[in-house]
C-alpha cells in the first residue's frame, strides 16, 4: 500500500514586544539583567497586586494586526488562564481567550518562485512567565521576564512542509522587525515557535491527532524537528495499519532537544489541563475606534512584501535576491543606506548577500556588527562598475575591508600599488602577446571553436598582471591578436 | 473622655493644642492593653511606630507646618490590607509570617494625611466568612456581648471601633463584610460604590465585588475617611476615574422630600426583632420628611447563589498565588515541588477557604462554566437592572443589615446557613452600589441592630447625607458597650 | 445539573493543588453538594437574552498607562518572605520537570 501522506502544520509564534515597560506593570522590559531586579509587586504575584495595561503594547499589537491585514477587534478583553507552575507568579496567566485583539490576517511569502498565502487565525496579547533555571538538585526562578508583553500569532493549519514552516516564520519575523515591534532575538527568547504537527493520507478531509513541538530555537532546528515528527507519525501509521488512527498518534507534547537533535516526548494528554478561562475582573475592556486603527494603518512603515516588490520592480533585483535581502531587515536597511550613494543595486545586492555574507559566515557577525560603513560598500561597488578596479581586485579590497572595517576602499586602493588598475595598454599588450606565445594549444583550441580556451588565456594574462587589467579589455586584445595571427 | 469623642473632634483638639498626638495615641494604646485581651480585635499592635509618628506630628504641629486631614487620629486596619513592614496575615496560617513589602494605596493615603496606624485587626480567613470565627489565628468577641461574634469578615475592625480601641478602622466588604460587623457592633460601616477606593494592596477575594470600607462611630468620621480614600488610583484599573470629593460639606442638609424605597416583598419573613427596629428606623426617616415607597427587589432572593458562584470563582484564582513558592508558609513536610503546592495549602488554609476554592474551581471548570459562572453573571445583570429600576422610584433604598443581631459564637455551623446571614447585603456588592450600616436600635437583649441605606452607583454622598440626617435625629451611635465605656 | 462525585472532588483538589485527606474530601463532598443544590434555584430565572455582567461599572473602559519604566520592588523586599534562601538572586524550588 503506497499511501501518499500530507503533513498538516500550524505554527504558534510568541513574539516579545519591545516596549520599555511590561504589559501590566511599569517594571523594565529588559533581557539579561541580574535576576529578580526588574520586578514590581505585580510581576511576582504579591497579594493585593493589580495589573494595569500598557498602551504601547496595545498599539504594537494593532500595528502588527494591520501589517498582516487582519481585522482589529473594536472591543477586546482579557481572560485568566489557570495553571500551576513555579514561573507563573499568580498561577494564572492573563491572556485573551474569547476576544482577541486581532482576528484573521495573512502573510504572503515567496516560495520557489511562487507567491504563497498563509492565513492567520488570530493574534492576541498575553503576559510572559518568568524563567526557570535548572541546577543539580534544585531549580531557581527569575521573574524578570514575568509579565513581559507577548503577542501570540496563531496560523491556520495551512502549512504543509517544514520549508513552508520556516518560510512562514521568517516572514512573520520580518514583519515584526519592519514595524519595530520586537527584537526577534531567538537566542534571547524574544521570538518563540511552537508547531502543531499532524499527517493524514492525501485526500482525507478531516484532521488527525496532532502533536505539539516546543523549544525550537532556530529556523533550521524548526525544519529538522518538524521533518522528524512527520516521519515518525508516518512510520507509526504505516506500521499500525489495523489500529484506529486516534490510538496510533495521540495528542502529546514534544520538546526539541538541541543535543539529541530530535523531538523528545514531554507529556501525553491523558490529564487534560482545564485552564478554566474566564474574564479578567481586574482589567476593563479595550474599546478601539476606527479612527485610531486607521491612523495606525496609515502610519505603517514599508513592509517586507512591499519592499520586496519595490526591489524587484524598481531596482531590478531577482525575486530570490529580493526575498533574501528583505527577509533580513537590518541588512536590507544597510543596503538602502548604501544605495543612497550607489547606482548599481544588483551588484550591491550580490556583494552584500554573497561576497560579504560569505566572508562573514563563520564569524556569526553581520556587516553592521563589524562596523563597515554602508557608504564604503557603495564606494566599492561604484569603483567596480565604473572600471576603476577589476572584480578580482575588488575581492582583495573586500578582504582588506573585513580586517580594517573603518578604512574606505579608495584609500585601500591608493595605498596599495598592487591594487592600482593597469591602464597602460602597451604593458597589457605585452602580457597578451606573452600569453599567446606561451599557450599555442589554447590558441588553436580557441580557433577551432572552444570558447573556454579564450577564458583560459584571459586568466593567464590576468595572472601575469596580477589582476590589474580590465578583463573585457584583455578579452578584446586577445581576440584581436589571435585573429590577426590566424 | 478622649475615646468618646468623634475622630473629627479629637483632631480638632489636637490642632488647637489641647491634646498632643502622643497623648491621644497613648490613650488608645492603654485601652488596647487593658481591654483587647477580652475582645481580641487586634492581631498586631504598632506601639513603637505609632508613638514615633505621634511624636513627629507633635513636632510638626509645633513648628507650624501644615498637617493632614487625619493628623493624630489612630486608625486600625484589617489584616488583609497591606501596611509595609507589618504582618499581613489575612487571618490565615498560610500568611502568618508574611510581612507586607509594599503599602496598599489606602494605607499610603492615610499616612499622607498624617493618620497614625495603630494596628492590624482580625478577620475571617481571607475575608471569607460572616463572623470572624474563620480566623485561623484568634477569636474576636463582640464588645456588646462577649459570647457573641462581632460579625465578619471585618469583625476585628467592628469590635475595635465598638470598644473604642481605635476611633477609625478600615475593613473590606465583598458580601457585607463591613456593614454586617458594623451592625453587630453598633458602629457605622460604609461600602462605597465599587471602584471608589483603590484595591491596590487589598488582598483580593472577589475582585469584582471587593471594596475597602471605612468604619467609625459616626457618619461624619466615615465621610472624613472617604475624603481621604475616595479617588482614582493608577495602580487599580477598576477605580472610577474621578478625583477626591468633598463629602463632609455635602453631608449636612435635610432629607425632606427624599423618597426611601423599601423592598417589602423581599423582606417578607423578616424576624420580629429585626422588623421592629427596622420599622422604627423608617419612622425616624419619615419624621425627617422622607417618604417611604415600595420598590421591587424580588430578584435579590437569588443574590446569594449568584454571589457565591461569582465570588468563589474569582477567589479560586485569586488565592492560587498562595503556593508556598515565593512567600507564605511552605509546608515543612514538602520535599518535591508537587508537595510544596499540595501540602502548603493543605496545612495553611482553613476549611471554609478550601470549600470556597473548590467550589470556585468547580463553577469555572469545563462543562460547568455555562451553567454556573456564566449563568450567575447573567443573573447579576438582571439584579443590577432591578436596582436601577428601583432607583427610578426613590433616591435611597432602606433595608435591614442582618436577619438577626449578633449570634453566639459556634451557633452557626452549617456553611450554607452562614451564607444566608448576608441575604440583605450581598445584592449591594453584586450591583456595585454604595451602602451604609448605621446604628438604629437594640434588640431586647441589648445587642445593636443596624439600618442599611443604599444609593445608586456614584451617589455615595446621598447615602452619607441620609445616614447623617438619621444620626443627627438619634443617639444610637453614641452608645458604647458599658464594659468599655471608661 | 450537578453530579458531584468523589471523583469530581478529587479532580478539583488536583486542579486547585490542595491535598485533602479522605475525611476532608468526604466532608467537602457533602458540603459542596448541598451548596450546589441550593445554587440550582438560579435555573428559575430566564436569562435567555441577557448579557453576562463582567464589569459592574460598564463605562470604565480603556484604562491604560504610558509605556514608562517606574520604581521597581527592591530584591530584598521581594526575598524578605521567601520560604527558602534564594540562590544567586533566584527563588529556590525543588527540581522541576522541564516544560519547554
Amino acid at each position: 500500500m503506497n499511501t501518499e501522506w500530507e503533513p498538516v502544520i500550524g505554527l504558534e509564534i510568541h513574539a516579545a514586544l519591545n516596549t520599555k515597560s511590561k504589559l501590566f506593570s511599569p517594571a523594565p522590559n529588559h533581557f539579561g539583567d541580574e535576576p529578580n531586579t526588574n520586578i514590581t509587586e505585580v510581576c511576582v504575584g504579591l497579594p493585593g497586586s493589580l495589573p494595569v495595561l500598557n498602551k504601547e503594547a496595545v498599539r504594537k499589537a494593532v500595528q502588527f494586526g494591520c501589517a498582516i491585514n487582519g481585522t482589529i477587534a473594536l472591543v477586546s478583553k482579557f481572560d485568566r488562564k489557570s495553571y500551576f507552575y513555579p514561573d507563573n507568579p499568580r498561577n494564572f496567566q492573563i491572556t485573551q481567550y474569547e476576544n482577541p485583539i486581532v482576528i484573521g490576517g495573512e502573510v504572503i511569502v515567496e516560495l520557489n518562485g511562487d507567491e504563497k498565502t498563509f492565513p492567520i487565525t488570530r493574534v492576541h496579547l498575553e503576559d510572559d512567565a518568568g524563567m526557570l533555571k535548572h541546577f543539580s538538585g534544585f531549580a531557581g526562578v527569575d521573574f524578570n521576564r514575568a509579565g513581559c508583553p507577548l503577542i501570540e500569532i496563531v496560523s491556520e493549519p495551512c502549512i504543509h512542509t517544514p520549508h513552508e514552516a520556516s518560510a512562514y516564520a521568517m516572514a512573520i519575523k520580518a514583519i515584526l522587525q519592519y514595524i519595530d515591534a520586537s527584537d526577534c532575538n531567538m537566542e534571547e527568547g524574544s521570538l518563540r515557535f511552537d508547531a502543531n504537527v499532524s499527517v493524514r493520507p492525501k485526500g482525507e478531509k478531516t484532521l488527525r491527532n496532532r502533536t505539539e513541538i516546543k523549544n525550537m530555537n532556530s529556523f533550521s532546528n524548526m525544519e529538522l524537528a518538524i521533518e522528524s515528527e512527520i516521519r515518525r507519525q508516518i512510520r507509526e501509521y504505516t506500521s499500525n495499519p489495523d489500529k484506529h488512527p486516534d490510538e496510533v498518534v495521540v495528542q502529546s507534547t514534544y520538546r526539541w532537544d538541541p543535543e539529541k537533535k530530535e523531538p523528545v516526548l514531554m507529556r501525553s494528554k491523558e490529564f487534560a489541563e482545564d485552564y478554566r478561562y474566564f474574564p479578567e475582573p481586574d482589567l476593563v475592556p479595550i474599546v478601539l475606534t476606527e479612527a485610531y486603527i486607521e491612523e495606525i494603518r496609515k502610519a505603517l512603515p514599508e513592509l517586507p512584501l512591499q519592499r520586496e516588490k519595490r526591489y524587484i520592480h524598481e531596482l531590478g533585483l531577482s525575486s530570490h535576491s529580493a526575498f533574501i535581502l528583505t527577509s533580513d531587515k537590518p541588512l536590507s536597511d544597510y543596503f538602502e543606506e548604501a544605495l543612497a550613494s550607489c547606482e548599481y543595486p544588483r551588484s550591491l545586492c550580490n556583494w552584500l548577500t554573497i561576497e560579504f555574507a560569505g566572508r562573514l559566515k563563520d564569524s556569526g557577525q553581520t556587516i553592521m556588527d563589524l562596523g563597515i560603513p554602508a557608504k564604503n560598500v557603495a564606494i566599492l561597488i561604484n569603483m567596480i562598475e565604473q572600471g576603476a578596479i577589476t572584480g578580482k581586485i575588488a575581492k582583495s579590497v573586500a578582504d582588506d575591508m573585513m580586517v580594517n572595517p573603518e578604512k574606505d576602499p579608495q584609500s585601500i586602493v591608493s595605498e596599495n600599488p598592487d591594487y592600482q588598475p593597469l591602464h597602460d595598454e602597451a604593458e597589457i599588450e605585452c602580457y597578451v602577446d606573452r600569453a599567446i606565445a606561451e599557450n599555442p594549444q589554447s590558441v588553436s583550441d580557441y580557433l577551432s571553436g572552444h570558447e573556454k580556451a579564450l577564458s583560459f588565456l584571459v586568466g593567464q594574462v590576468m595572472m601575469m598582471c596580477r589582476g590589474k587589467a580590465s578583463p573585457p579589455l584583455v578579452n578584446e586584445l586577445l581576440k584581436e591578436k589571435i585573429k590577426a595571427k590566424s | 473622655m478622649m475615646h468618646t469623642s468623634t475622630a473629627i473632634d479629637m483632631q480638632d483638639r489636637f490642632l488647637r493644642g489641647e491634646n498632643s498626638a502622643v497623648s491621644i495615641v497613648q490613650h488608645f494604646l492603654q485601652r488596647i492593653a487593658r481591654y483587647d485581651k477580652q475582645i481580641g480585635s487586634f492581631l498586631s499592635v504598632n506601639e513603637t511606630k505609632a508613638l514615633e509618628r505621634a511624636e513627629h506630628l507633635d513636632k510638626k504641629r509645633a513648628s507650624g507646618r501644615p498637617l493632614g486631614k487625619l493628623a493624630a487620629i489612630p486608625v486600625s486596619i484589617k489584616d488583609n490590607i497591606l501596611v509595609k513592614g507589618c504582618l499581613a496575615t489575612c487571618g490565615s496560617k498560610f500568611l502568618s509570617n508574611f510581612i507586607a513589602p509594599y503599602d496598599a494605596t489606602a494605607t499610603r493615603l492615610l499616612e499622607e494625611e498624617d493618620a497614625i496606624i495603630i494596628g492590624k485587626t482580625n478577620c475571617d480567613e481571607f475575608a471569607m466568612g460572616s463572623s470572624t470565627e474563620n480566623s485561623a489565628l484568634q477569636m474576636t468577641y463582640n464588645p456588646w456581648n462577649l459570647k457573641c461574634t462581632p460579625g465578619g469578615s471585618s469583625g476585628g475592625s467592628g469590635a475595635a471601633v465598638a470598644g473604642r480601641l481605635s476611633p477609625l478602622s478600615l475593613g473590606s466588604d465583598t458580601g457585607g463584610s463591613v456593614r454586617q460587623p458594623a451592625s453587630f457592633c453598633g458602629v457605622v460601616g460604609f461600602k462605597p460604590t465599587y471602584g471608589r477606593i483603590s484595591r491596590s494592596g487589598l488582598v483580593a477575594y472577589g475582585s469584582s465585588l471587593d471594596q475597602i470600607g471605612p468604619m467609625a462611630a459616626c457618619t461624619a468620621d466615615v465621610a472624613l475617611l472617604m475624603e481621604v480614600l475616595g479617588r482614582s488610583c493608577e495602580k487599580d484599573s477598576t477605580t472610577i476615574p474621578k478625583g477626591p470629593e468633598d463629602y463632609l460639606s455635602k453631608m449636612d442638609g435635610s432629607i425632606r422630600g427624599l423618597k426611601v424605597g423599601v423592598p417589602w416583598q423581599f423582606l417578607e419573613g423578616l424576624l420580629p426583632e429585626a422588623k421592629r427596629v427596622f420599622d422604627q428606623g423608617l419612622e425616624i426617616l419619615k419624621s425627617l420628611g422622607a417618604a417611604v415607597v415600595e420598590v421591587d427587589l424580588s430578584l435579590l432572593k437569588y443574590s446569594i447563589p449568584a454571589y457565591y458562584i461569582i465570588a468563589t470563582a474569582e477567589a479560586s484564582t485569586n488565592l492560587a498565588r498562595f503556593d508556598g513558592i515565593r512567600y507564605g508558609v511552605r509546608s515543612p513536610r514538602s520535599h518535591t515541588l508537587e508537595e510544596i503546592y499540595d501540602l502548603s495549602k493543605e496545612e495553611g488554609f482553613g476549611p471554609e477557604v478550601k470549600r470556597r476554592i473548590l467550589l470556585g474551581t468547580y463553577v469555572l471548570s469545563a462543562g460547568y462554566q455555562d451553567d454556573y459562572y456564566k449563568k450567575a453573571q447573567k443573573v447579576r445583570t438582571l439584579i443590577i437592572k432591578q436596582y436601577r429600576d428601583a432607583f427610578q422610584k426613590c433616591g435611597i433604598i432602606a433595608s435591614p443589615v442582618s436577619p438577626f443581631p449578633a449570634f453566639e459564637i459556634g451557633s452557626i455551623r452549617d456553611p450554607l446557613q452562614m451564607y444566608l446571614v448576608d441575604i440583605y447585603n450581598i445584592g449591594v456588592n453584586l450591583a456595585g452600589v454604595p451602602a451604609i450600616s448605621i446604628p438604629s436600635g437594640f434588640c431586647h437583649e441589648g445587642k445593636p441592630i443596624g439600618l442599611q441605606l443604599i444609593g445608586p452607583q456614584m451617589h455615595d454622598v446621598d447615602v452619607l447625607r441620609a445616614a447623617n440626617a438619621f444620626e443627627q435625629a438619634t443617639d444610637f451611635h453614641q452608645a458604647i458597650p458599658p464594659e468599655y465605656a471608661v | 445539573m450537578s453530579k458531584l462525585t468523589k471523583e469530581t472532588i478529587k479532580k478539583l483538589t488536583q486542579l486547585s493543588r490542595i491535598a485533602c485527606t479522605e475525611e476532608e474530601q468526604e466532608s467537602l463532598l457533602r458540603d459542596l453538594e448541598k451548596v450546589l443544590v441550593y445554587f440550582e434555584q438560579l435555573n428559575e430565572i430566564d436569562t435567555e437574552n441577557v448579557e453576562p455582567c463582567n464589569h459592574v461599572i460598564p463605562d470604565i473602559v480603556n484604562v491604560m498607562r504610558e509605556d514608562e519604566v517606574g520604581p521597581t520592588l527592591p530584591q530584598e523586599e521581594f526575598f524578605r518572605n521567601a520560604p527558602a534562601k534564594p540562590f544567586d538572586g533566584m527563588i529556590r524550588v525543588p527540581p522541576v520537570l522541564k516544560q519547554g
